[in-house]
């Protein structure tokens, strides 16, 4: 299969559903700007009803938006229906056809596209192969199970040579195991077929794990957009920091920001590595520090002091949870030993990595 | 949301622009052919009165003022003489004609109309001419002698144009709203994402504008027109006359009657089938449900039989001399039978989905088992009670068939309305008669939406309980087994009547076994079979698809005026079967659809009344399928007809062959309707059994029943068989 990379740009875009009874609007997406590159996957995450399944809808021209723009390639897309689009769309029911078998399933779109039969037998049967389903394709999908339903329907969409592949929760349904080789999976296809992708999750793991790059949403709005790792460790809210990952926040003042970062935390000035853009000097705002960034030590030598509440012991690592007036923190110990780790009931301080703590503004609407 | 481009735009306009050409010359062509038939009716007119006008003085004023008040619209101008070659008299009770006439004959449009009438001929003043405050047109009339061979004398009349203008406006309207109509339906189809969808909306609200609204209102209008102009007097003489009050009174005593009697009855079989142990329940339901497939006519007929005044029971057995079947009680009996399935099956349904723990429960805490049937599943059970009630009330009200054959001097509405309009020519009254049946069953409707919705507690717990509560005790039980067992007997028994019938010689006399009704039945019944048969089955696949495209639009599409097309499409359930014929001969048997007495109508008129239940058929089984399976094809690059062919039609595959079979089989039986609206040429087999019945040959008429019955069987059996082999998808549909 040829390589076709072709970006995808989202403008200004809002989709304002009316809910029919109660006559109010739904503001599911609200001015979403998105620019993708070709070949590249884009992950929406965010928590249940906040317009992600909205937002793919719209561009696989399932939902048309109430205002904005979408381009596919550089081409105007936004009204077009969805089977004049280059898009192919992975449903989170999967959407097989169920009075046909795998292969008929597969071949659907070929047949549609008035595909010769020898064509559409060799390119059905390397779908099949590249999902792992080659000895199943008799089969009606109603005799299938989960994991291999969501591969036909993967397949289904692959055959047709997709410039876009849409994904919609594809992997909810699957057990632990299964969800990560099939990400594997269709992270591999991905890559090697060139084509852009957006996939849609509200598992932050998966997320991270899977994308060249993440979007986080809430309630209808992107809130950043950025690599997994800028997500993860540079979050410019409260909300985006406390979805993609556990962390703590500490009540501070800003103290400077040119040159070194530093802020004051109960009476003491406390250095950060670094922070967000819309943080002003001597505002409130919020130290955030994630749980492998903080280190306990004897009470009084730390930011702050508390009490070992529990300890969480995970192998390569133990989970303390601290109290201390800022609330219960979560302290990671890393490579524990019998030393590192404090008792339950022990008097303990909390001390920053502080290349690694970031100011975040306080106000969180 | 539109899409606009050029290539659209253009296709836009050039369309308009074709159908404004066409719009304009058609309704151009519309006014030319009325004004000539209008000035046509004019001139006769005027020249009738130009020949009765009397030739010697004296008498013409006398004349004139007759012929003003036999024709006030006319103003008229009798000259004795031809001027510029006589002597003239001119006469008028018009001072303005006078005055135009006076000032303006010498005028060369005056001269030519002169001397036209001097050649006997008539002639129209080319231009209008202003008379007071009025523009009118101005006819000259030869006043021909006694011989008739030279004109003595001219007649000018006068008529105001706005006998004309009044028409050409509303031409110009018409013409204008078929316009915007068209402009705005192919706009909507080009410019939005999915002019397939498009499409189907328009045609469907083409149809049932159509078929539909359009003869309903027009039966609506009829009951408010006397004589031209608008009026109650219909309705003053429907709710005055005793008579009708009558029909009225007699429709509802029926249905109160048949409705009580069919919910005991099918309570007693609910109760027997769904809350006890007994045997033999498969062979109850069976036998329960068969009188709903039956044609009409088929137990009316078998109860004449049996209890008629040559009945076997009645004359042969009991010798009972002045017994009559005919009226309420034979009524009753018959529609009982044939409706208390209605309310077998809805009370079944009921009962099944009552948890028979609550039942338990109440025996748990020492209530008797008296206690928990008045307290427990009585209560539980009587909404299901009352919509059963209303549902078999409307129907008995809507009935026409067995009241036909069977009412005697017991007046009810329907086959009063069918009396007024093929009796009497009476088609206002029959309207306003079957509308006046439409009432009990909007209140019924309504009563239905507002009570027993509410009322609705049955707990429905999804897993059926497999051990029921024995509620009833030995002496009940006893009961409700010889109940059941002599009613399915006695049901039996009819059916073994209409075939034992159509053996004999001439029941009720002469009781000789013999096959010569077949034969000549089906002879002189083949016509109509055939027509029957080949009309039904041209509206079958057309009232399938019909359903099933309104289906996937009320399911699956938003678009403006949903509401409105999905309340047209329903409209025909409730609407009873008389209404539905007596409109439609109202509606198309004249310009511009001029369809009665086609076999178009017929067809169309089933494809109607099938679409509800077809309808709720399809929406029924799509709510069922998950839309991202039709999202999913159309994400593969198929457009909106290929996923209707290759996804939907599939998947709604057995809601589409029932839709089609029960359309097949209910015009195969139809009464009510299309007794208005049968021809010569395509005659109904219903209707013909009718006949045979009228005229006292029941044997011919059994044979036409009991073929009808075996065609229904066959048919209901042969979509059984199609619709197991698909019996897989229901399975998978679901699955997600
Ligand atoms: N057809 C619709 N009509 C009205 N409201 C809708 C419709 N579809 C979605 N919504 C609303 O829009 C909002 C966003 O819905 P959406 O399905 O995009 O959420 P989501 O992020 O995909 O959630 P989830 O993770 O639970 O799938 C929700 O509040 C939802 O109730
Ligand atoms: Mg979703």
């Amino acid at each position: 299969m040829e390589k076709q990379s072709v970006p995808v740009h989202l403008d200004q875009v809002t989709k304002i559903f009316r809910d029919p009874k109660t006559k109010s609007d739904v503001h599911a997406v609200r001015d979403a700007r998105l620019e993708i590159s070709g070949g590249e996957l884009v992950t929406l995450l965010g928590p249940s009803g906040c317009g992600k399944t909205t937002m793919l809808r719209m561009i696989g021209g399932f939902e048309l938006p109430t205002r904005g723009t979408i381009h596919i390639g550089g081409e105007d897309v936004t009204y077009l229906p969805p089977n004049t689009r280059a898009t192919a769309t992975v449903f989170q029911s999967y959407g097989l056809f169920p009075h046909l078998d795998v292969f008929e399933n597969v071949a659907y779109g070929l047949k549609v596209r008035k595909v010769s039969k020898e064509e559409i037998g060799f390119r059905v049967m390397e779908a099949l192969g590249l999902v792992g389903l080659s000895d199943l394709a008799r089969r009606s999908p109603g005799r299938l199970s989960g994991g291999q339903q969501q591969r036909v329907a993967l397949a289904r969409s692959l055959v047709v040579r997709p410039q876009v592949l849409l994904l919609d929760e594809p992997l909810s349904n699957l057990d632990a195991l299964l969800r990560e080789q099939m990400r594997v999976e269709i992270r591999r296809i991905q890559k090697s077929l060139g084509i852009t992708a957006i996939y849609v999750t509200h598992d932050r793991v998966e997320a991270m794990s899977l994308s060249d790059r993440v979007v986080v949403m809430k309630a209808g709005v992107i809130r950043q957009v950025g690599t997994p790792s800028a997500i993860y460790e540079r979050p410019d809210s409260k909300f985006v920091a406390g979805f993609v990952g556990k962390v703590a926040f500490f009540p501070v003042e800003v103290q400077s920001t040119d040159g070194a970062i530093t802020c004051v935390l109960a009476g003491a000035t406390v250095r950060a590595g670094s922070m967000a853009p819309d943080v002003t000097v001597g505002s409130k705002a919020l130290l955030m520090a994630r749980p492998e960034s903080l280190r306990l030590g004897n009470p009084g030598e730390g930011a702050c002091d508390g009490t070992v509440a529990t300890n969480v012991y995970l192998g390569s690592s133990v989970e303390s949870f601290v109290t201390t007036e800022y609330g219960e923190i979560l302290v990671q110990i890393d490579d524990p030993s019998e030393s590192r780790v404090k008792p339950e009931g022990a008097k303990v301080s909390i001390a920053f990595d502080e290349a690694r703590v970031r100011i975040l503004p306080e106000a969180e609407e | 949301m539109p899409v606009f481009t050029k290539k659209k735009l253009f296709a836009f306009i050039a369309a308009c622009a074709v159908f404004l050409i066409i719009d304009l010359w058609m309704f151009s062509a519309l006014r030319t052919s009325y004004e000539k038939s209008v000035l046509g009716d004019k001139k006769e007119l005027v020249v009738a009165l130009a020949r009765s006008a009397p030739v010697e003085a004296g008498t013409v004023e006398a004349w004139l003022a007759e012929a003003k008040k036999a024709h006030p619209g006319l103003r008229l101008l009798h000259v004795q003489g031809i001027p510029g070659a006589e002597e003239t008299k001119e006469s008028s009770l018009d001072p303005e004609l006078k005055a135009v006439w006076d000032q303006r004959q010498g005028e060369p449009a005056f001269k030519s109309g002169v001397e036209a009438a001097s050649y006997l001929e008539v002639f129209l003043l080319p231009d209008t001419v202003r008379l007071g405050t009025s523009r009118s047109l101005v006819m000259f009339a030869p006043v021909p002698n006694k011989e008739g061979d030279t004109a003595v004398g001219i007649l000018l009349a006068a008529v105001d144009e706005s006998i004309l203008s009044s028409f050409v406006n509303l031409t110009y309207a018409l013409s204008a709203i078929a316009f915007l109509l068209f402009a705005l339906g192919f706009g909507i189809a080009t410019f939005s994402r999915d002019p397939i969808t498009g499409y189907a909306i328009l045609v469907l609200f083409a149809i049932v504008l159509t078929f539909v609204a359009y003869p309903l209102f027009e039966a609506l209008r009829l009951t408010f027109v006397h004589e031209g102009r608008f009026s109650f007097a219909v309705w003053r003489d429907i709710l005055t006359n005793k008579q009708y009050l009558g029909a009225l009174v007699g429709s509802v005593k029926l249905g109160a009657l048949t409705a009580t009697l069919s919910t005991i009855m099918g309570f007693l079989f609910a109760f027997f089938v769904a809350r006890t142990s007994l045997k033999g329940k498969k062979l109850v339901t069976a036998l329960a449900t068969l009188p709903v497939i039956s044609p009409p006519f088929s137990l009316t007929l078998s109860i004449i039989l049996l209890f008629g005044n040559n009945g076997l029971i009645t004359k042969r057995l009991l010798g009972l001399e002045h017994f009559s079947i005919y009226g309420l009680g034979g009524l009753g009996l018959v529609q009982t039978i044939s409706m208390f399935p209605i309310a077998f099956l809805t009370l079944a349904g009921v009962l099944e989905a009552i948890d028979s723990t609550l039942e338990d429960a109440s025996l748990d805490l020492n209530a008797s088992r008296w206690q928990t049937f008045t307290r427990v599943t009585l209560p539980l059970a009587a909404p299901g009670l009352l919509s059963s009630w209303l549902l078999v009330f409307t129907n008995s009200l809507a009935d026409f068939a067995n009241p036909l054959l069977l009412s005697g001097s017991f007046r009810v509405l329907s086959v009063e309305s069918y009396i007024e309009v093929t009796g009497m020519n009476r088609l206002g009254n029959g309207a306003a008669l079957s509308i006046l049946l439409l009432l009990p069953t909007l209140t019924a409707f309504f009563v239905q939406r507002a009570w027993v919705a509410k009322k609705s507690f049955v707990v429905v717990t999804g897993k059926p309980s497999m051990r029921l509560s024995d509620l009833a005790n030995r002496p009940t039980r006893l009961f409700l087994l010889a109940f059941v067992v002599l009613s399915s007997a006695f049901i039996v028994a009819l059916y073994g009547t209409i075939v034992a019938g159509c053996f004999v010689k001439n029941w009720g006399i002469d009781y000789t076994f013999t096959t010569a009704n077949i034969v000549e039945a089906l002879q002189r019944g083949k016509a109509a079979l055939v027509s029957t048969m080949t009309l039904a089955g041209i509206a079958t696949p057309i009232a399938g698809f019909v359903a099933m495209i309104g289906a996937v639009l009320v399911v699956r599409k938003r678009f403006p005026g949903k509401r409105i097309l999905e309340a047209l499409m329903m409209t025909p359930f409730a609407v009873p079967g008389t209404l539905v014929g007596i409109s439609y001969i109202l509606a198309f048997n004249k310009p511009p659809l001029l369809l009665v007495g086609t076999g178009a109508i017929l067809v169309i008129c089933y494809v109607i009344r099938e679409l509800p239940v077809g309808l709720e058929g399809g929406v029924a089984t799509l709510r069922q399928i998950d839309p991202s399976i039709e999202e999913a094809a159309s994400d593969l690059g198929a457009d909106q007809a290929t996923v209707f062919r290759t996804i939907i039609l599939p998947l709604i595959r057995p809601a589409f062959i029932s839709s089609m079979s029960y359309t097949f089989v209910r015009s195969m039986t139809a009464v009510s309707a299309i007794i208005f609206l049968i021809s010569a040429r395509w005659y109904h087999i219903t209707i013909q059994i009718y006949n045979f019945s009228e005229n006292i040959r029941f044997g011919l008429a059994s044979v036409l029943a009991t073929a009808l019955i075996i065609i229904v069987l066959a048919v209901f059996g042969l979509m059984r068989v199609v619709v197991r082999k698909s019996e897989h998808l229901e399975k998978t549909v679901t699955i997600q």
